[in-house]
């Protein structure tokens, strides 16, 4: 899936913070929202892109895409 | 298994700071965590020591203070975080105090109580033990 095919809920832009920063950003945002609620965590820790996914899949969530951008990544990321 | 018992007996910064990485993920995940900081651990969360950054550590630990380009919270503050957002308590070792002749209000305001080497056990009973 494209980046322009899925549109955000929700950015977190945690570009800068080191490990586990933008995971716990997620967290954060992810515990409050409804179900169905799409996220797009910007980051430019590089462990995020396998990191995330990691504790995504494993709290039933759903990762739709993982983009590389110029100097970050874009973890889309739908509530389940 | 229901968790993680950390005992947290370095003040080397690495380690404390690895110690809060992984706790924090995991209590936010909903995985309980109890640290007990014990012996230099427990000296480690001194107001004092935390306020001039006077870590024990490495080329890692000084990195990681001087670090610019990445934002890397201190140990203190992602176990500040992982409290409000998990299930997720510290405790400081009474010996270590009893030892400086110090009460917890000489460390900074994270601990939800003293424990000696009993009252550990009884926390970690149900838990996976990790020594740092």
């Amino acid at each position: 899936m494209s980046e322009t095919q899925i549109p955000p809920d929700v950015t977190v832009d945690s570009r800068g913070a080191g490990c586990p920063g933008p995971l716990m950003d997620l967290i954060g945002k992810i515990r409050s929202a409804e179900p169905g609620t799409v996220f797009e965590l910007l980051t430019t820790d590089s462990s995020s892109k396998h990191d995330v996914p990691e504790w995504v899949e494993k709290s039933n969530h759903e990762v739709l895409d993982v983009v590389e951008r110029d100097g970050y990544w874009s973890i889309f990321v739908e509530k389940h | 298994m229901t968790g993680y018992a950390i005992v947290l007996a370095s003040g080397e910064l690495e380690r404390l700071q690895a110690v809060a990485n992984i706790a924090s993920v995991a209590a936010v995940s909903d995985v309980p965590v109890d640290v007990f900081a014990t012996m230099d651990g427990l000296e480690a969360f001194d107001v004092e020591t935390v306020e001039n950054k006077s870590f024990e550590g490495g080329a890692i630990a000084k990195a990681m203070l001087e670090s610019t380009d990445v934002e890397i919270p201190l140990f203190t503050e992602s176990f500040g975080r992982a409290k409000e957002m998990g299930p997720f308590a510290v405790y400081a070792c009474e010996l270590s105090m009893d030892l400086l002749g110090k009460s917890v209000d000489d460390y900074v305001d994270l601990f939800d109580g003293v424990l000696g080497v009993s009252g550990f056990l009884t926390k970690a009973a149900d838990k996976q033990v990790i020594f740092v």
